[in-house]
């Protein structure tokens, strides 16, 4: 279990990030450039925003905002993907309005629910809600529809019902299918409460970003910037655990995640 | 029998989205909106043709394409290439796999920050970003067709003389394209969506311009024009690469 090998492996995501790091030192003392800050500025400056309570209370809002808007959109796009898998019907039904909204930037919408619900967590929360559906949807769909025909059969020789056929084979037999559209979707959600919060400068870690951005406090921008991104990294991180443990039995097939914006 | 039930598809396809714009219609005419917040259907798809036909709209558009295009073939370019030499060469393989587990999950827009302050506010920082967001599909789904690519052929290309480099181009390549163009799909998308974001947060043209102008003067109207225009624009480009899809994939049994 732990040869070198595997040891190096799993080792090797912290030397790249050490090596990012070190690049980007060596470059901004190459630069010299005022608003280039090197990445031990940047990261010195970490502590500041982390310990500041008022900017933790806003990172914590972020995620809680992003955490609501993904916990419900996984609950509404895995039965919604796995129904268009598994009937004709309800994909030509779907799939039409789900290619118009795809390429519509979720956070464009903003402006506009804005509107409507005001500027609060409900916007933002409905903005994560329809980024994240989209890929889980399609995920889920490319999964119901590729399960064996015949262990449907088998389940419908048995005497399941179709709900019960749609819970215990298709759900099953699509989850390593689906949890890679979350994984996307994980992305996704870190990316759409980012935008939405600078397009809504009101509160939350985009704010944070970009009020920085605007007053010229650099090391700020890049610690944030690192911040984010650490987030990033740790949400995938984590996902990836909880993959491995419910698909065991599936061999990864993105063992890099890919990502969407 | 294949046609007609293909036309009773798009039929079918059909009926939510004429559901949305009549729901649209009605929450407007039955006075559950006002029409300032939500302008009916018909007048903000005139207003989209009104604006198609004009100069300034047109320049809009050019600068937005000219971005997404520059920054999707910086990472067709660059996603491809990498993917390949990934997948054939172990060596840059080590170096590459943990580099992009870091890189992939990381929130590309919390870079635009710093690509404005090192690369300012023109066309490059928003090229860069578009090519950064839309690489990392592209570079995974290459390198998956690449190193799913069977090992047969690659051994008879060999077996009949073809030289090593000359694999990667006769063989592999080939055998990878229909998981390249699926990341190139993907890619595509994301071009759309991240060119839109970049000028939203800083531009002085371009669609996602166009719409914080309008939000900035509450003109409903013109907020809904932008978003119609990019949605437009995603499935026109889509089509165009499901063509080249098509024809690139000729030959292939489920193209």
């Amino acid at each position: 279990m732990t040869s070198p090998s595997a040891l190096a492996r799993r080792a090797a995501p912290m030397f790249a990030c050490i090596g990012l790091l070190a690049v980007w030192q060596v470059a901004s003392l190459a630069l010299k450039n005022d608003s280039f800050p090197t990445a031990i500025e940047a990261i010195r400056a970490i502590p500041d925003i982390l310990g500041d309570k008022e900017s933790l209370i806003n990172i914590l809002a972020s995620l809680r905002r992003m955490a609501i808007g993904f916990g419900i959109a996984v609950l509404v796009s895995i039965p919604l993907g796995l129904l268009m898998g598994r009937s004709r019907a309800v994909a030509a039904f779907f799939n039409p309005l789900l290619m118009v909204i795809y390429p519509v930037p979720k956070a464009a919408l903003m402006p506009i629910i804005m509107l409507w619900l005001g500027v609060g967590d409900i916007t933002k929360t409905l903005v994560i809600f329809l980024g994240v559906s989209l890929p889980v949807i399609y995920h889920s769909f490319e999964g119901a529809k590729a399960v064996e025909e015949k262990m449907l059969w088998s389940g419908a020789a048995m005497g399941l019902s179709p709900l019960q056929r749609l819970v215990r084979i298709v759900l099953p037999a699509a989850l390593p299918e689906i949890l890679t559209g979350c994984r996307t979707g994980l992305v996704l959600a870190l990316i759409t409460m980012i935008t939405s919060e600078m397009i809504a400068r009101q509160s939350g870690a985009g704010n944070i970003l970009f009020n920085a951005l605007d007053m010229g406090q650099y090391d700020t921008v890049y610690a944030m910037i690192i911040i984010v991104g650490a987030m990033g990294i740790c949400l995938d991180a984590v996902f990836e655990r909880v993959r491995a443990r419910l698909v065991r039995w599936s061999e990864p097939q993105f063992d890099m995640p890919l990502s969407f914006s | 029998m294949m046609p007609r039930s293909l036309s009773a598809n798009v039929i079918f396809g059909l009926a939510p989205i004429v559901l949305v714009i009549a729901l649209w219609q009605g929450l407007v005419s039955f006075g559950f909106a006002p029409v300032v917040l939500l302008p009916p259907p018909g007048v903000v798809f005139g207003r989209l043709l009104k604006q198609l036909v004009t100069w300034t709209f047109q320049q809009e558009i050019a600068a937005t394409l000219i971005r997404l295009f520059a920054g999707f073939a910086i990472a067709v370019v660059l996603g491809v290439s990498i993917g390949i030499a990934a997948a054939a060469s172990p060596a840059i393989n080590a170096i590459v796999r943990p580099i992009v587990r870091v890189l992939a999950p990381l929130p590309k827009v919390a870079l635009y920050p710093a690509l404005l302050l090192l690369l300012g506010f023109g066309h490059g920082s928003k090229i860069t970003l578009v090519a950064a967001d839309a690489l990392f599909p592209i570079l995974l789904s290459t390198y998956y067709g690449a190193s799913t690519v069977e090992q047969k052929l690659i051994w008879s290309a060999m077996a009949a003389g073809t030289r090593r480099y000359e694999i990667l181009f006769k063989v592999v390549l080939p055998a990878a394209m229909p998981s390249i163009l699926t990341g190139c799909r993907i890619g595509l998308v994301i071009c759309c969506i991240v060119v839109f974001l970049a000028e939203m947060i800083t531009s002085t043209d371009g669609l996602g311009h166009v719409l914080v102008t309008a939000a900035r003067t509450f003109q409903a109207v013109d907020m809904f024009v932008p978003l119609i225009a990019i949605s437009l624009l995603g499935l026109i480009l889509n089509g165009l690469l499901g063509a080249v899809r098509s024809y690139l994939l000729r030959g292939f049994p489920e193209a």
